[in-house]
């Protein structure tokens, strides 16, 4: 075990070492739009002298050097954890995606709960009711959720809590936990009401889309394990139903399901960029947006190496507690 | 005697082992809408979305100005389409008639420039259309034959490969869109072209992942022994004898990935529009334009394309499980 997981993280910093390139690939295939879009505030302040802007943002982001320094320097300031400085306001862009980690790790985790709270009871319904008139209703629902994407389904709760719901209607409160609050963050520390009305929305909207997905697979996974010897057994022994399904079927079959839910968490942490948008929740998938919008690359890049580092090492510890939750599997 | 008895008679009709009778066409389109009502469904959405983009041809065959037109020619008003692209309507009082509620002209409202928003959903489904087949195209020709190779030969290629596939799908995928159609690889304009590249681009690990583990599982079968037996390279194995058995998974990759895609490119044009064409019919774009016009008081242009994208997506999902059911039950997953 111990030498399986030394092994995964040195296999990890590889990847994480090709991600690296990769975006430093992608910055320099077409550089002359970097080194524009950096220029930009330049040409307004020298009117005429465009080439000594673009030398001077050359140099600014080592563009002037050969590929190989270009690399090299870029990869030591990795290392050093330097993501650059962000185009519009020159601040290092590692402190810029920390200050806005925490609505998007909020409402991440609370996604998840959301997904876990409507899928738990309905997969298990569904897996024991299977092929009854309940199955049906319940499947048709979660199919639904899978279908229509998560914007979709977002601009049709603002549309509905917005118009019919808005500000001096009978019902305040459903735009309030529904609908979209304006910018700007409260901490949960600070006001815990006023935090989570602004992430409820979002919370919902994305945690039924990921509980149609944890739902399915729960179920799938609940026929299976109800087919098997032991919980004959318990049945034949005259437990009681809840014994049986909550304690000797569920058990076993949520343990491929914690897998889906691990990995279900990295990419929770990147789609959220379609709701924190949607919702303008201050957040890394805001900043994405507004960065692409102002054509701010070392945000781009920063945030893309940020997420990646997380995505991997979530996934390892995903493997990691799978091997440790099911003792069958023996990782070599 | 009794031999004489056992000898059927010339006479005698159909034989106990004739052949059962071929199901007509019809007759296996109604059983497959009975088994797989919501797969029936999935493909008669396909169906109307591939309806909305037909046109009559406009300009001559290959034409070379026209990259962004998938078939060399570009397609004139769709039939379905009552309006053009952007004609706009004035009201009786001479002015845009904006933010109109559906009426018998339009059916689905106009949007804030005084256009049919029915029209311009029809005019939009050529672009997802558009985007969704060939950045399908690319990740699966790309994805498919990485796969083969990689799960034919196994070994050190094997091991490099899925370390460059680890390393491409620890990339979130909409975030790397962002970057690259920012960036804006080899045109200063944002271009369809380069948007459909890139989709395909970070969708080709999963379809590598999905071809290289059906490969596994096929190369270990007795026919591909036999094959090699009987002296094929191993260029004609895999192209004669791997690539035909796995053909029903690459058509359910592709079938599921073309809804993927069409909903990325509508969330990347609604999310960053300045990474799309501006021109011309989006659902993305109206999608965006919808929420910046506000959409509790204009919420037509909103409910068009949002149920024009879901419609299209749900589509593909129900189509695509169904097709994996049908013909290539290993890929079931939950």
């Amino acid at each position: 075990m111990q030498q399986y997981i030394i092994r995964r993280i040195l296999l990890n910093i590889l990847v994480l070492f090709l991600v690296a390139t990769m975006v430093f690939a992608f910055l320099r295939i077409d550089s002359d739009h970097v080194v524009n879009t950096k220029a930009a505030g330049c040409f307004t302040d020298l009117s005429g002298d465009v080439e000594q802007c673009k030398d001077v943002a050359r140099a600014d982001l080592g563009l002037d050097s050969s590929i190989p320094n270009q690399y090299l320097e870029y990869m030591t300031d990795l290392v050093q954890l330097d993501l650059g400085n962000t185009f519009s306001d020159k601040k290092p862009v590692l402190d810029e995606i920390l200050a806005r980690a925490s609505p998007s790790i909020e409402l991440g985790l609370l996604q998840i709960v959301v997904a876990l709270i409507v899928a738990l009871p309905i997969g298990i319904i569904s897996a024991i009711r299977q092929d009854q008139w309940i199955d049906y209703v319940l499947r048709f629902v979660s199919i639904f959720f899978l279908g229509i994407p998560v914007f979709v389904v977002a601009v049709f709760v603002i549309l509905i809590t917005s118009r019919y719901f808005g500000q001096g209607d009978a019902f305040p409160f459903v735009s309030d936990w529904l609908g979209p609050h304006g910018l700007g963050w409260v901490e949960i520390w600070e006001d815990p009401i006023d935090n989570l009305k602004r992430v409820s929305g979002a919370a919902l909207v994305g945690g039924m889309a990921t509980g149609a997905i944890i739902m399915r697979f729960l179920r799938s996974q609940m026929l299976e394990v109800m087919r098997q010897d032991y919980v004959r057994t318990a049945w034949a022994k005259g437990l009681r139903e809840r014994v049986v399904i909550i304690r000797h079927a569920l058990k076993n079959a949520l343990i491929p399901v914690l897998t889906v839910i691990g990995l279900l968490l990295g990419s929770v942490i990147s789609g959220n960029v379609i709701l924190e948008t949607i919702y303008s929740i201050d957040g890394v998938g805001f900043y994405v947006t507004s960065a692409a919008l102002q054509f701010d690359y070392p945000v781009l890049q920063g945030i893309v190496l940020v997420v990646a580092l997380l995505l991997v090492f979530i996934n390892l510890l995903v493997d990691i507690a799978y091997g440790w939750l099911d003792p069958r599997i023996r990782y070599s | 005697m009794a031999r004489e008895q056992a000898v059927p008679s010339a006479a005698a009709p159909a034989p106990e082992f004739a052949l059962p009778r071929r199901a007509k066409v019809w007759e296996n389109v109604f059983k497959f809408i009975r088994k797989k009502p919501l797969g029936a469904l999935g493909f008669f959405l396909i169906f109307f979305l591939i309806a909305m983009t037909l046109g009559a041809p406009k300009a001559k065959f290959g034409v070379p100005e026209l990259p962004d037109s998938p078939l060399g020619f570009e397609l004139g008003r769709p039939f379905m389409a009552p309006y053009g692209e952007e004609e706009n309507f004035k009201n009786d009082a001479g002015r845009l008639n904006t933010h109109a509620a559906p009426t018998a002209d339009h059916w689905l409202g106009t949007d804030g420039s005084g256009r049919d928003n029915w029209a311009r959903i029809i005019w939009g489904a050529r672009r997802s259309l558009f985007i969704g087949i060939w950045a399908l195209a690319l990740a699966t020709l790309a994805g498919a034959s990485i796969g083969v190779i990689s799960g034919y030969f196994r070994g050190w290629l094997d091991t490099g490969v899925q370390r460059i596939m680890d390393a491409l799908q620890s990339f979130p995928p909409l975030l790397t869109l962002i970057l690259i159609l920012t960036i804006r690889p080899f045109t200063s304009e944002p271009s369809l072209v380069v948007a459909a590249f890139a989709l395909g681009f970070v969708g080709i690990p999963q379809v590598q992942r999905i071809v290289r583990g059906v490969v596994l599982s096929t190369r270990e079968q007795q026919y591909i022994d036999a094959a090699r037996v009987i002296g094929a390279t191993d260029a004609r194995t895999m192209a004669f004898y791997i690539l035909p058995n796995i053909m029903a998974s690459i058509i359910v990759v592709f079938s599921t990935g073309l809804g993927v895609v069409i909903l990325a490119e509508a969330a990347l044009a609604f999310l960053v529009p300045q990474a799309v064409p501006p021109e011309g019919a989006s659902w993305g774009l109206m999608l965006d334009q919808a929420e910046n016009d506000g959409l509790s008081t204009h919420p037509w242009p909103g409910i068009a394309s949002a149920s024009a994208i879901a419609l299209a997506v749900l589509g593909f999902n129900l189509a695509g499980d169904a097709l994996r059911d049908v013909l290539d039950p290993r890929l079931r997953l939950g």
